[in-house]
Order: structure tokens, then sequence, then C-alpha cells
């Protein structure tokens, strides 16, 4: 027990939290965008596995880890058009489009990796690229604080850099203020000029460059490969860290960063001897007691508008 | 244009037309009186492990007998549904074999075999449900996993108790799933360490996938950094996870199913290189014993076979990096355990047959 409550106070610790929570706060500001804007997103991890995907063959064929990084934002936009296109044009059911979305990629990229490689289950013999780990200068020489906070994968300080950016983009911004309004009352915004459908393509093309960011974390420097479905429903946590945080930026990166830490914990209890089944549930556990304590909150607050 | 593009579709159709005839020449050039086998995949080739290891077995079985064997390999695809008309229609194809795989289509087979009582089927690697034992047209075969299992634990405490290249106080592994299938592993890779090193310890997490190579990433961080020094992975794709992390640590892992040291030997030799062996099920022997079988009419119908060592059922990869890495004295301990199960001097313990509680104990019992 001495050895778990070191290794609970270690800096790997909390090193891990940031690493296993980046994935989570990228696609969830994406799903953050497109939720607020009225469109919300259930086809973020199809988005994001296919950012995962076009990163490594990006990659591989050009030699180039940036390469990867734009082909796997341009992959998640590529899913952002094609959500746009079956709800603006198609007139389809938000919900049933973004499933879709998920299922084509899970297959998609199964497909396309048979067709590139002949292997079915992961890109082992593409010898694709990994982005860039960043040490802090002076950061990275403090003694806990350099382990917890340098050597991170670039990709996790986007992660929270983009926090404040998407923070200050929805609340400060015209473009941020009018997809709010879209998300509020589409009929409205549409009586004072607004373009809904402009509005809300845009919303789920930054979506996609964020959960193809997410989806290139994980293949481009998590591990360094491509395997199939490797996202593992990393994009619907994020839509439960979103709704979690109550559509604020802020408010999603706690709950990113909570999810994260139940994960991680649940990882270093592994080897307790606690029942592996129980330890696999807790993040979900989690989002549920959020969401109830969240909603009894809503509900207290309706009663006391009532009686004013 | 027109012309051209009547020209190209000719060309075409000829192309065709002298596909489609190479294609039936070989069948017609066939003995009269060859033997017929057929694999059906209850997925797609190409998973470099079970389905591909299957179809290499057909293929060696048909370099061996020429002309005498004809075979045909049918990818079912992962939609359950169609599976049924597969296995019907192959059934009513008149084969001398057919061949199925994994755990996930025993239950089927087992009806599949009722409705056709005169054709003969192989299920490797799955099993029958309860009270299809008396069906006397399946042959069954399993592996015993925890045999080769067992001399990858007699590696891995010897690797550990010389302590020249390995950093850490104990061994670890990382399981899919807590269930009989992967325990069985664990059971055989336990007792093998213990057979070597009596008090070794062994750290366990299950992931709960078999998709999730990011989770197995940092499970086995978390063990790697906790004095784990070799890992063993039986995770899927989950389980590659690990040989990154044993890759970004500096320690040893140890693959499954199939050589995982080729899958990166090409793209990633540094990963390569901290796989020390595979633990390995060997199907397409299996596959090949099966069509010699039929060759002498001796294939074992109605009957239920564990594979092991001594069939060449399991085995561990030992050329690759555990020539280099691996003592010749840990070398010599894993001979000596290999001919001891082979002779029958060292039963190894299966995860089969035990219940929850058992598995739990062996674990407590050997958590660091």
């Amino acid at each position: 027990m001495m050895d778990l409550a070191a290794s609970l106070l270690s800096p790997e610790f909390f090193a891990a939290i940031l690493r296993v929570s980046t994935p989570i706060i990228l696609v969830a500001m994406g799903v953050l965008i497109s939720e607020r804007a009225g469109v919300v997103n259930i086809g973020a991890e199809g988005m994001m596995l296919s950012g995962a995907f076009c990163g490594v063959v990006f990659s591989a064929y050009t030699g180039s880890a940036t390469v990867g990084l734009v082909a796997a934002i341009v992959a998640g936009m590529v899913g952002g058009l094609f959500m746009s296109f079956a709800v603006h044009v198609l007139r389809a059911n938000l919900f049933l489009s973004g499933i879709a979305l998920n299922l084509a990629a899970s297959a998609g990229t199964i497909l396309a990796l048979f067709a590139l490689t002949g292997e079915k289950g992961i890109s082992g013999t593409l010898d694709s690229e990994v982005l860039p780990s960043v040490h802090i200068p002076w950061i990275q020489d403090l003694p806990v604080l350099g382990t917890i906070l340098s050597g991170h994968h670039i990709l996790t300080y986007v992660a929270f850099l983009s926090v404040p950016a998407v923070a200050i983009f929805m609340m400060r911004t015209p473009t941020g203020l009018r997809m709010r309004a879209v998300g509020e009352n589409p009929e409205a915004a549409k009586a004072t000029g607004l373009s809904v459908i402009r509005l809300q393509l845009q919303a789920f093309l930054l979506c996609g460059v964020f959960a193809g960011a997410g989806g290139a974390f994980l293949s481009m420097g998590y591990v360094s490969w491509f395997s199939q479905n490797m996202t593992a429903g990393r994009g619907f946590i994020a839509l439960a860290a979103e709704v979690m945080g109550a559509g604020g930026a802020y408010g999603t990166l706690a709950a990113s960063l909570l999810l994260g830490s139940v994960d991680v914990l649940a990882i270093a209890l592994a080897g307790e001897g606690l029942p592996s089944e129980l330890l696999q549930a807790a993040p979900y556990v989690v989002t549920v007691l959020a969401l109830a304590l969240y909603g009894l909150r809503q509900a207290k607050q309706k009663t006391i508008g009532t009686v004013h | 244009m027109r012309f051209n593009r009547r020209v190209f579709s000719t060309m075409v159709l000829a192309g065709l037309s002298g596909g489609l005839l190479a294609a039936t020449l070989p069948s017609s050039a066939q003995a009269a009186d060859a033997k017929r086998a057929i694999f059906l995949a209850n997925g797609t080739l190409g998973d470099k492990s079970f389905f591909d290891s299957a179809a290499r077995g057909m293929q060696d079985a048909k370099a061996k007998y020429g002309d005498d064997l004809e075979i045909r390999i049918v990818e079912m695809g992962v939609d359950k549904s169609k599976w049924r008309s597969f296995l019907q229609d192959a059934s009513e194809e008149d084969y001398d074999l057919v061949f199925t795989i994994t755990f996930e289509i025993g239950e089927l087979l087992a009806e599949i075999a009722q409705e056709y009582p005169d054709q003969n089927y192989v299920l490797i690697d799955g099993f029958l449900p309860e009270g299809a034992g008396d069906l006397q047209n399946i042959y069954s075969v399993v592996y015993k996993a925890n045999e080769a299992s067992y001399l990858a634990g007699v590696m891995a405490a010897g690797m550990l108790a010389e302590g020249t290249n390995v950093k850490g106080t104990h061994l670890g592994m990382l399981g899919a799933f807590d269930i009989p299938v992967i325990n069985d592993f664990f059971l055989g890779y336990v007792t093998g360490a213990q057979s070597v090193k009596p008090d070794v310890k062994v750290a366990v997490s299950f992931a709960g996938s078999f998709e999730d190579a990011a989770r197995g990433k940092e499970l086995s961080l978390a063990q790697y950094r906790t004095g784990t020094a070799i890992g063993f992975n039986v995770a899927g794709l989950t389980g590659l996870g690990q040989l990154d992390a044993a890759k970004e640590t500096g320690q040893w892992a140890i693959g499954v199913n199939s050589d995982q040291e080729l899958i990166f030997r090409e793209s990633d030799p540094a990963l390569a290189d901290r796989v020390v062996t595979s633990v390995m099920k060997n199907i397409d022997v299996t596959v090949a014993r099966t069509i010699d079988l039929l060759f002498e009419d001796a294939v074992p119908l109605g009957q239920f076979e564990a594979l092991g060592l001594k069939e060449g059922g399991v085995g561990i990869v030992k050329d690759g990096v555990m020539a280099s890495v691996v003592s010749d004295d840990v070398k010599a301990k894993i001979d000596a355990a290999e001919t001891a199960i082979i002779n029958g001097d060292i039963v190894v313990e299966s995860a089969f047959g035990k219940d929850t509680a058992e598995i739990e104990a062996i674990r407590t019992a050997v958590r660091p």
C-alpha cells in the first residue's frame, strides 16, 4: 500500500493525467463548438478515427510529421463536411448522421488500410512519423514540476492552450456569438439575417479540426501506428465531458481532467487486486454521477427561478 | 474516342474471360479422386494472426499434395448473420473437410453439423456448446496456450534471476479481460516463472478491450515504472501498446499469437528489439496436420483434442531477439522445460475448469 501511495503522489502520475486527458480535451473542445452552434456532433469519434488513420498514412508516405498532422486535421474537416452535407442538404437526422459517420469511419479506415498495406489490423509495416515532444526550458529542470509539465507531446500543450482560445472565440468574437445565437434559437438568428447553415457548417469544420488533431495525438505520438478502432470510445467520452462542463470551455477542461484522472487512478489501481471490471467502469460511473449532480443543480435553479 | 473505348472494353472482356479460363483450369486438371478441403474464415484475411495462419496451413498442404488436394479459402467477413449461409453453402458442396476457427463460431457450427450429419467439419481453437459432444462429424481442436506460456515464464524468470540485462524486480502481464482464455496464458506464465524463481512476483492488469493500444500502453507504463522488468501481453491490438511502453522505458516485452517482433521489424526496429519472444498458437501446423490425417483416413471425428507442445500446436519464437538477448543457461532451461512437458514429466495447470476465486487466489499470491 505504501508503494501505491507513493505512486499516486509521484510526478509520473500527474504527467499521465495530462497525457490521458489530452485527446479528450481536444475532441471535447470541438464538440463544444458544434454543440453551442446547435449541432451536437455524435460523429466526433469517427472524425477522430479518420484523423488517426490519415495522420499515420500521410506521414508515412511523405516522411513529414507536419504533413501527417495537416492530413489528420483535413480528414476531420472532411468528416465535418459530410455531417453538414447530411444534415443541411439531405436533411438527415443529426444523431443518425453522426452514427453513420462513426460506422463509416470504422469500416472505411480498415478498408483503406487493407488497400494500402494488405493488412487489416494494424499499420505496423508503415514507417510513419510521430509528432515531437516539447521540453520546456527552465521548467524541465525543476525537480517535480519538470516531470509533470515538461516533455509532453506537442499536442498536449496545444490542447491546453486551445481551451482559453475556444473560450475567447465562443464568448468574445462575433463569429462565436453568432454560432451561439444559432444554437440557442435558429429561427430568431435567421430572422436577424444570419446564415444558420453557414455557421453550423463552420462549427462542424472546427469540430473536425479538433477531432482530427485528437486522432493524430493517438496515432502519432501516444503510439506510433494506426490500429483498427483505436479511438476506443474516446469521442464519446469527450461528448460526456462537454455535457459535464455545461458547454463552457473551462468547465469542459475540468470535466476532461476529472475523467482523465479517474482513468489514470484506475490504471494505477489495476495491479492492486480490485476487480478489473469495476476499475474499467470507473470513468463511466463518474460521468453518470456528475451528470446526475448537474441535473439536480439545474432543477434547483429552476425552482428558485419560479419563486421569484 | 469511341473506337478507343470499344477497344478498351474488348480488351477488358478478353482479359476477364482469360482470367476465368485460368481460374477454372486448375480445378479441371484435378485428379478425379482428389480430396477437397475448404477453410471458412469468420473474419478477413490479413489479420497477421489466426486467419492468415490457417490459410498458410491450407497452402502448405496444397504444396505438399499438389493435384491430389483441392483447397478453397473463403472470407465470411465480420457480419455474423452471414456466416450461417456460408456454412450451409459449403456443406452442400461435398467437401471432405470444412475448416472453421475461433471461439465465435462454435455454437453455429454445432447447429450446422446437426443439419448436415454426412458432412465432416473441423473446429480449431473454439468450443462446442454443452451437449453437442455427441456430434460425430466434428473434430474439435483447442490449444494448450498454458504450455507455451510456461516456457515464456521460464525465460522471463530466468532473465530476471540473472539480472544482467534487466531493470526491475518482478514480471508483468497485460490481459484484455479477466476470462479463462486469457487466464490460461497467465497460469502457464506464472507456474513457468515459479519453476525457475519460486518467489517471483507477477503484476497483472486488464485493459477491458482488445483494440485500445493507448490504454494498453498506459497500463504497461504504470507496470514498467513500478518495477516490472519483463511484460507479457495477451490483449490483441491493446497488447501492442505494451511494446511501445517497453521501447519508451527500455524494458522487455513478450508477444502473443503471432511473432510480434516481425510486425515492427521493418518500420520500428527499436521497438522490435524489445520483443524478446512471442507465444504462438500454430494454427497452420494444425491445419496441415489435419489434412495429413484426411489422407490417412484418420481424422478423429467426434473427438475433442487439446494440442500442446508435443503436437506442435503451440510454441515460442526462439530466433530473433531471444537468440541474442537470452543467455545459453536460460535457453537450456527453456529446452529442458519443453522436453519435460513433451514427455509428460511436467503437467502445466490450466485455467479452464478453475473458478474465478481460484484464479484470483493465485493472482493475489504473486502480486508484487
